[in-house]
């Protein structure tokens, strides 16, 4: 199988390497592998999907997603990377002056898709997280539950290679968090999109198989 | 109405810009057309034991463009009349050279003594006079008037240039959290700050249509009106059709170096 992701004596580090985080972290992630990354508070789990998306480089080893080593990446192919990858942020993170099918086209909008392409997208996406009469609404008008299954739909909305979530359903309640969990399932079982989770806890009613790392003084371990 | 407010907020500081760069331009332009009249109403007489050439004239002082010999013969002839023919040649071997100089701009007093010291220093030279120093003190005025405008002209700038970057903080905080998305998403500089570039250009374009407008109606309405002699007759200073063209250009700079000081202050995603 394909990796997907390759960390390979990964260290990242805030204050010019004057803070380590996360120190010689080995592991690799495959096509279609859905991945819990679990561990206590400030120990590292929101860095590791900053390094993941680009925003924060390593400070030694290499991290490599879908090919390219981001330690190293240029402006240019982080831009590019960045649109096969679908982000799920746990305050949702949505553009609160656009309404919901414009938030949820934004990566289509961004490769240049075009309106009509955009408007079918928007249509399809917003019943797929059954939200198909909400299109013209605005976020703000919308539950925190709602909110995140347009997070949801964006991150989906251009097949990504990979979708990075950190603790998508740590501001919903039970039945909020099960429609989210069973989004990023289907995700990952029929588009065969890796899907790497952060979260405090893994969800009790998760059914796919799935892999668990978690974070402990300043390591990375496979547990699952 | 928030709307109208951010734009005006941004118009404001930016046609108060451009108001003083089109007041250096007509002044500048109106400054220039009054010196070179100056120059034109400057003259020297110079009286010489002998003939003088331009280059003689000119290795005296560099200032000197012109130089004209008056006829000696016209000014025997009015003499003649009082005197008789018989004397003429006498009178014209006893008569001096006489030449009016013409300089290639408009000095100041100190450069003209100088000038002046110059020519008077050369041997051959019997007598130099100056015509058109009650020129002088309108000059004075003038140049006094032109920079206290400068001055005026770059405190109000430097003000307007204040509101504008406030502004720009106001925008960055208005549009930090779209770009910063937009940015996570892969959206490429240009997009993502391309609703700030709408918004200033629209806002360019107007500050220039304003500042123009405003031009033109002194021009062709206000001017002829005044009863002020110096912009009567400098009128066409007031606007130039080239001047439309300097306005949208620096209105541009502004807009473009304000849009890309908010766009590359909002990197990353905020925890």
């Amino acid at each position: 199988m394909s990796n997907v992701i390759h960390a390979s004596h990964l260290t990242l580090s805030y204050d010019n390497g004057k803070k380590e985080i996360i120190k010689n972290a080995n592991f690799r992630i495959q096509k279609g592998d859905f991945v819990f990354i679990t561990g206590p508070s400030g120990s590292g789990k929101s860095t590791l999907l900053k390094a993941l998306y680009g925003q924060l480089k390593a400070s030694e080893g290499s991290l490599v997603l879908g090919g390219l080593d981001l330690s190293t990446i240029s402006t240019g192919k982080l831009q590019e990377l960045r649109t096969h990858i679908g982000i799920i942020f746990q305050d949702y993170k949505l553009i609160n002056e656009w309404n919901v099918a414009k938030n949820v086209v934004l990566p289509l909008m961004i490769a240049g898709y075009s309106t009509e392409i955009q408007e079918v997208q928007a249509k399809r996406l917003l019943k797929h997280v059954k939200l198909t009469d909400y299109g013209e609404r605005f976020p703000l008008e919308l539950s925190g539950g709602e909110q995140q299954r347009v997070g949801v739909a964006r991150a989906l909305a251009k097949n990504p290679v990979v979708i990075l979530a950190d603790e998508p359903t740590g501001n919903l309640d039970e039945y909020s968090s099960n429609v989210i969990w069973d989004l990023m399932e289907n995700a990952c079982q029929q588009l065969n999109t890796t899907v790497l989770v952060v979260t405090h806890k893994i969800p009790t009613i998760f059914s796919l198989p799935y892999r668990h790392f978690t974070i402990e003084s300043k390591g990375i371990y496979e547990v699952h | 109405m928030k709307s109208i407010k951010n734009h005006l907020m941004f118009i404001l500081p930016l046609m108060a810009i451009l108001l003083g760069i089109e007041f250096f331009l007509v002044f500048d332009r109106t400054t220039d057309r009054y010196e070179k009249s100056l120059k034109e109403g400057y003259s020297m007489l110079v009286v010489a034991k002998k003939p003088m050439k331009l280059s003689t004239f000119k290795k005296l002082n560099n200032h000197i463009k012109i130089s004209q010999p008056i006829k000696r013969k016209a000014i025997i002839s009015k003499v003649i009349k009082d005197i008789g023919e018989s004397s003429k040649d006498e009178i014209l071997d006893a008569l001096p050279y006489f030449y009016t100089l013409k300089l290639d701009s408009y000095l100041d007093t100190r450069e003209l003594n100088n000038i002046k010291k110059d020519i008077e220093a050369y041997e051959n030279v019997k007598k130099v006079e100056t015509f058109g120093e009650s020129y002088n003190d309108s000059y004075r005025l003038f140049s006094f008037i032109q920079f206290i405008l400068e001055v005026f002209i770059i405190f109000i700038a430097v003000v307007s240039l204040l509101l504008i970057i406030k502004q720009m903080e106001i925008w960055k905080y208005a549009h930090k959290e779209r770009m910063q998305i937009m940015e996570i998403f892969g959206a490429p500089l240009m997009l993502r700050s391309g609703v700030l570039f709408k918004i200033a250009l629209i806002d360019a374009i107007f500050s220039t249509i304003f500042v123009s407008a405003l031009f033109l109606y002194i021009k062709f309405n206000w001017a002829k009106d005044s009863g002020i002699n110096i912009i009567i007759q400098n009128k066409e200073e007031l606007f130039m059709i080239t001047d439309i063209a300097i306005l949208l250009f620096s209105a541009l700079v502004i807009v473009v170096v304000s849009v890309y000081s908010v766009v590359f202050t909002t990197n990353g995603i905020d925890e």
